[in-house]
């Protein structure tokens, strides 16, 4: 009781901050008042969102089973809001940033909350040439749009939302550029130092490690290329390539190309065991963003990731969860879904865990003249086992500072296929965001 | 005797006045690319700092408004940092010649951007927002005396450029464009760009303060961007990258 009354103030907390902070008068006609645009050492904003998913369960699938074995449901709602601040205070020639994230959810389960600091970071600039930050960090390395096989200090992201800010590891860095004329027109070279220790970045590998990397980045003839490598005991030794250029002013090509000599992997064996495998892994990406005279904005990318699992692998684990789940109750049968949740939790279970994909947006900016409008449509296609999701939505900006999207996403795929086996079949998503 | 004469002040007189006529093109040409060149150093120092709002104006009256600060170096170097509005706030555009990136705070890395496309949606597309000085895009194929007005013909160097052609009046007494008629390739009309409201800025700058546009392909809407400070700035080099995109914020 008392909880829900908590949860009650939390979320009426959220919808009166928006409607309190929202725009209350329009601006007279072609007035600037530059005063008040004026550069200040505090500054600071963020958003406010509020959001509403609907799910109807994929009853039978491996992943509604992993999820609720113990309670089985036709359908999901989750209602969830979000507070992010992030800011910035100035002194001189240094500049202190930050991104701080609260949000609660509701769903037919229960209640969760939580509280995390994005970023904090200082950073001193002495000169244009050179930059130097501690602190919390977030890192967004590569030119794709959907994945970043060469990201190796990012989050991983969700490629149905790969816009949104994502928590940063506790770094050291060094940013140095260097301008020139002619064909080679910059040069720049950042170097990280990310350590791991109990407690400090402790999700990022093994503890006990100072890790390195660097990325150099030329503009070289139009064309951004990165040269990128990871070293240290936390993670395998990494190396990594991206480029981007634009071959017409309409249409953009990217790619990315990574090889790590030993990558880990977690593997169900086809006995039943659980082993971790070593074997060098080239992955890569490849893709183009095109805007066509009608206004439609495509990106469409090709990914290729070595560490992924083969259709016989997913196999293995979707037969895994078909065993657990085959009878009702049983210490043999927990024991399965026990394994099954372990090895999900630790790479089975991640988005996309496969070897080929296809991912496609499309988005049009303002059809028949509605103006803030743009209708868009998300697909992510797995190659391997050709099931797909697909996701059409709707975004509109026309109010101020608001954005209000709606997005209906289909899982298509028969059993023992990717999307065949998610947790729910079909999402209904509104979401509402304001900006302060 | 008399006819070789005669064939050779023939020939002399051809000769003088087509010299005359290649001479005289020569210094139209040249006229009309010091006109254009007049008219980059009366809008804008070749270094500057700016600060500018935007506003797209709907059919029906009501505004959607973005402040943007700019900076810009030599002739082709220019970075745009939204102050405004909050949804907008923290995202930077750099322009390196023909190159465009768009940083957005969220996605934490510049992405590549086409002068075509608006990240601010109405009538002014990228390549209007991180304008460069017209004689770097530009030649002049030609020089109309109109008056009051010159009607400068210009044709863009390249095919990355947003607009093939233009077609500019330039006041004669204050050498500033009133009027530009942009074009696509084939010959279509993209948009008109009208200057208006002559405004002091300080450091002997005189020049328009509102810039208006609108379009064929948007009937019925309009866009029009104010100049409220334009100073001259010393910058490196530097600040014209992708590391630099996220810290634009510290030039003010």
């Amino acid at each position: 009781m008392s909880r829900t009354y908590y949860n009650g103030i939390l979320l009426c907390f959220l919808a009166g901050f928006m409607l309190a902070t929202s725009p209350c008068s329009a601006q007279d006609e072609f007035t600037f008042d530059l005063e008040e645009f004026e550069k200040k050492n505090l500054e600071w904003g963020g958003y406010a969102e509020f959001k509403w998913e609907h799910m109807d369960i994929n009853q039978g699938s491996a992943f509604s089973l992993l999820n609720f074995m113990d309670e089985p449901r036709s359908t999901f709602d989750r209602y969830k809001g979000t507070l992010q601040i992030d800011g910035s205070y100035s002194y001189g020639k240094t500049t202190f940033n930050w991104i701080l994230q609260a949000s609660g959810q509701q769903d037919d389960i229960g209640w969760y909350d939580t509280a995390d600091v994005f970023e904090a970071y200082a950073s001193l600039r002495p000169s244009p040439l050179l930059t130097a930050s501690i602190g919390k960090k977030s890192y967004k390395w590569g030119k794709g749009y959907a994945w970043n096989p060469v990201g190796f200090l990012n989050r991983l992201k969700d490629p149905n939302n790969p816009e949104e800010a994502l928590e940063g590891y506790i770094t050291a860095e060094l940013d140095l550029i260097k301008s020139f004329s002619g064909s080679l027109q910059t040069v720049a070279l950042t170097v990280v130092a990310l350590p791991v220790w109990d407690d400090v970045n402790d999700d990022f590998g093994e503890v006990n490690n100072v890790n390195l990397a660097a990325k150099l980045y030329f503009l070289y003839k139009d064309t951004d290329i990165d040269l990128i490598m990871y070293t240290g005991n936390s993670r395998s030794r990494r190396y990594g390539l991206d480029f981007s250029k634009n071959l017409a002013t309409n249409f953009e090509i990217h790619g990315e190309l990574s090889y790590t000599p030993d990558q880990r992997s977690i593997l169900l064996d086809s006995d039943g065991t659980v082993s971790l495998q070593e074997d060098s892994a080239l992955s890569g990406l490849i893709g183009i963003r095109y805007l066509s005279e009608n206004d439609i904005t495509s990106i469409i990318e090709y990914y290729h990731n070595d560490a992924g699992y083969t259709e016989t692998e997913m196999d293995r684990f979707y037969q895994l969860i078909e065993d657990g789940g085959g009878q009702l109750s049983g210490p043999v049968i927990d024991t399965l879904l026990d394994k099954a949740r372990e090895i999900s939790l630790k790479g089975y279970g991640r988005p996309q865990p496969g070897r080929n994909y296809i991912y496609g947006r499309f988005t049009k900016k303002e059809p028949f003249d509605f103006l803030y409008l743009t209708p868009g449509l998300t697909t992510i296609f797995n190659l391997d086992d050709e099931s797909y999701s697909i996701s059409p939505e709707v975004v509109y900006t026309g109010f101020t500072n608001w954005e209000l999207r709606m997005r209906f996403t289909s899982l298509q795929g028969p059993s023992f296929t990717e999307y065949g086996e998610k947790m729910n079949s079909n999402k209904l998503e509104f979401r509402v965001r304001y900006f302060f | 005797m008399n006819n070789r004469l005669t064939r050779n002040t023939i020939f002399m007189t051809i000769l003088t006045f087509a010299l005359a006529g290649v001479f005289a093109m020569q210094a139209q040409a040249l006229d009309g690319t010091e006109i254009l060149s007049q008219v980059d150093r009366n809008l804008q120092p070749e270094s500057y700092e700016m600060y500018r709002k935007l506003i797209n104006v709907e059919p029906d009256g009501s505004k959607k408004e973005f402040v943007l600060y700019s900076v810009k170096k030599g002739q082709d170097k220019m970075v745009a940092l939204f102050l405004s509005p909050a949804s907008e706030k923290g995202r930077s555009t750099l322009r390196l010649n023909d190159n465009m990136w768009l940083y957005i705070p969220n996605v934490g890395k510049p992405i590549r951007i086409t002068s075509l496309q608006s990240v601010v949606g109405g009538v002014f597309n990228n390549s209007d927002i991180l304008r460069l000085d017209y004689s770097a895009e530009y030649d002049v194929n030609g020089i109309t005396d109109e008056g009051e007005t010159y009607l400068l013909d210009l044709k863009a160097k390249t095919n990355a450029i947003a607009y093939d052609r233009l077609s500019m009046k330039v006041d004669k007494k204050t050498i500033v464009p009133t009027t530009i008629e942009c074009y696509a390739a084939s010959g279509m009309l993209i948009k008109t760009l009208y200057y208006k409201e002559p405004k002091d800025f300080g450091d002997g700058l005189v020049r328009p303060s509102v810039l208006e546009t609108d379009s064929p392909l948007y009937k019925g809407y309009k866009s029009v961007m104010i100049y409220a400070k334009i100073n001259k700035k010393e910058l490196a080099d530097e600040i014209f990258s992708l590391n630099y995109l996220s810290r634009v914020d510290e030039l003010r």
